[in-house]
């Protein structure tokens, strides 16, 4: 039986939960426009290719190991893989010619150019280490001003195309993975205690999203009155207590209601092992729930960073790209559940062992 | 104040009207205010066709709308259009995005409203790029010398030319690097 669980050594299975288990990455971007040039919105071609040029030439001299290059000599599919890869935003692909991204092997940054602003400076790390995700971005955007002039007012800050970023024009936020929270039917206070705090709380894949798979994305909403330091640290403090609430969940899953947490990993696992179709939100909600299995070690042979991997795998950019083919949305399904199928093969559930105290 | 146009319900805001090569500020209810925004976009039409971005946001709109309400109908309208970028009031309103850096000066009388309700402040605190701190301290360098040479501190005037010197000499020595 479940609820024979045993309370302790499952608790102590939870205390091992690394903050990187709930944290996912955390992102800060900063919106820069070049002094004198039209907006992206209201620009002609020949002013985005205009700046897209200066911006690549700043990028070539400051960090000569970037690859830097225009969207349109991407193919479909390394477009998606871009986005799914949260590197670049499905905005930046609907826009017309001239808009570019930047970024290393190591994908520490990335800089999306001619997006709503002519640069947005984005440096990246994973789990909660935000600092270093600001310091990132600060640096590269600091190496650019030399090159390029920004726009920027005394009183204003950086202005940027929308009045909603202007200011410091930067945006931190975090990915959290809170499927406890979920579970214990306690979203949806958190989330209005963020919003209260005005922070925006997003889907994964950014404005207008729902959070798919439980995996939320909370950032700062005002960008004007307090300085860059104050409003990472902020945030940063902020979501380390909206993890910490997240880990108080997941204790009390296991004691309080065990059989619910069990339920959801059991059906999600059984799923995935046998489902032939699987449209990518399905599969994300399931896989959701595999990942806190594996963050409670309560699955065989899978860690966190291997469901990671198939949440980025199992997207449609990511399987053609693999396959090497374009597919119809029913072929990717077939061909997602089949990828499922053989990384959960073999996976079993460890209650038994949590039972039995080992 | 009656509605210069149906002439039955209250005035609420401003609108321009362009007749016979003459734009007239009205001060009209919100039905015909509409009536008349739909009128101009069925004008411009051809050019919202290209548009690449969509409708804007609702939150956005809605903060740009009540500020264009409150300052619309006391302001003066002959400002509508950026000299800069040339992009209309009208435009930027329905896309919710400016059209270059110098719109905020142009537009800044409702700007100033919903920047405020966006942000809940007024001034930026933060970084600042080198050349525009550079370009403060210089001010406030120049200022404080005038002030001296107005109060016949001569003394002071005389370091505060010397600091000047000094960030000249740093600037051209920067400039001969770079070249």
């Amino acid at each position: 039986m479940i609820s024979d669980v045993d309370h302790s050594v499952a608790e102590k299975r939870n205390r091992n939960v690394r903050e990187d288990d709930i944290a996912m990455s955390c992102r800060v971007r900063l919106a820069r426009n070049l002094a004198g040039e039209r907006f992206p919105d209201w620009a002609t071609e020949a002013d985005r290719g205009r700046v897209f040029a200066a911006v690549s030439d700043a990028l070539r001299v400051e960090r000569p190991q970037v690859r830097v290059a225009l969207i349109d000599g991407f193919d479909e599919q390394e477009r998606d893989v871009l986005c799914e890869s949260h590197l670049i935003s499905k905005d930046l692909l609907g826009r017309p010619t001239g808009g570019g991204v930047a970024f290393e092997s190591d994908k520490a940054y990335c800089v999306m150019i001619n997006e709503e602003d002519h640069l947005r400076i984005q440096g990246f790390t994973h789990g909660l280490d935000m600092q270093k995700a600001w310091r990132t971005a600060d640096e590269l955007d600091t190496a650019l001003e030399k090159h390029l002039k920004f726009a920027w007012s005394p009183q204003l800050g950086y202005l940027t195309a929308c009045p909603s970023n202007v200011g410091t024009g930067l945006r931190a936020g975090a990915m959290l993975h809170l499927m406890g929270l979920r579970l214990l039917g306690e979203i949806e206070p958190v989330i209005r205690g963020l919003e209260r705090m005005r922070l925006l709380v997003r889907g994964v894949c950014g404005e207008g999203s729902e959070a798919a798979g439980q995996i939320y994305q909370i950032s700062n909403m005002d960008t004007l009155g307090t300085d860059e330091s104050f409003i990472v640290s902020r945030i940063q403090r902020i979501c380390a207590e909206v993890v910490r609430q997240e880990h108080n969940a997941r204790v009390r899953l296991i004691r309080e209601s065990p059989l619910v947490l069990v339920d959801c990993l059991a059906r999600s696992l059984s799923v995935l092992q046998n489902a032939r179709l699987l449209s990518t939100s399905e599969a994300l909600e399931f896989l959701s729930a595999i990942r806190l299995g594996a963050a409670l070690k309560l699955c065989t042979r899978l860690s966190v960073s291997d469901v990671d991997d198939m949440i980025l795998v199992m997207q449609p950019g990511h399987l053609q790209k693999w396959h090497g083919v374009t597919m119809t949305s029913e072929e990717r399904d077939e061909q997602r559940a089949f990828l499922l199928r053989g990384q959960m093969n073999g996976i079993r559930l460890k209650c038994g062992a949590v039972k039995a105290g080992r | 104040m009656k509605c210069e146009f149906c002439h039955k319900a209250d005035a609420e805001t401003a609108i321009l009207l362009e007749t016979d090569g003459e734009v007239k500020e009205l001060f009209v209810c919100r039905n015909c205010a509409a009536a008349a925004e739909g009128a101009a976009n069925k004008a411009d039409g051809a050019h919202s066709a290209s548009d690449p971005v969509g409708p804007p946001l609702p939150l956005m709109g809605m903060i740009l709308d009540a500020a264009f309400e409150i300052v619309g109908r006391a302001m003066s309208m002959s400002d509508l259009t950026c000299p800069s970028c040339r992009i209309t009031r009208n435009e930027y309103r329905k896309r919710s995005r400016l059209g270059c850096p110098a719109c905020y000066e142009a537009f800044a009388k409702e700007l100033d409203a919903a920047i405020f309700d966006l942000h809940r402040a007024q001034q930026h605190v933060g970084k600042a790029p080198q050349q525009a701190q550079a370009d403060m301290r210089r001010r406030t360098i120049e200022e404080a010398l005038s002030e001296a040479v107005r109060n016949q501190h001569f003394e002071e005037a005389i370091e505060l030319r010397d600091r000047l010197r000094k960030l000249d000499a740093e600037k051209d020595g920067e400039k001969g690097q770079t070249a």
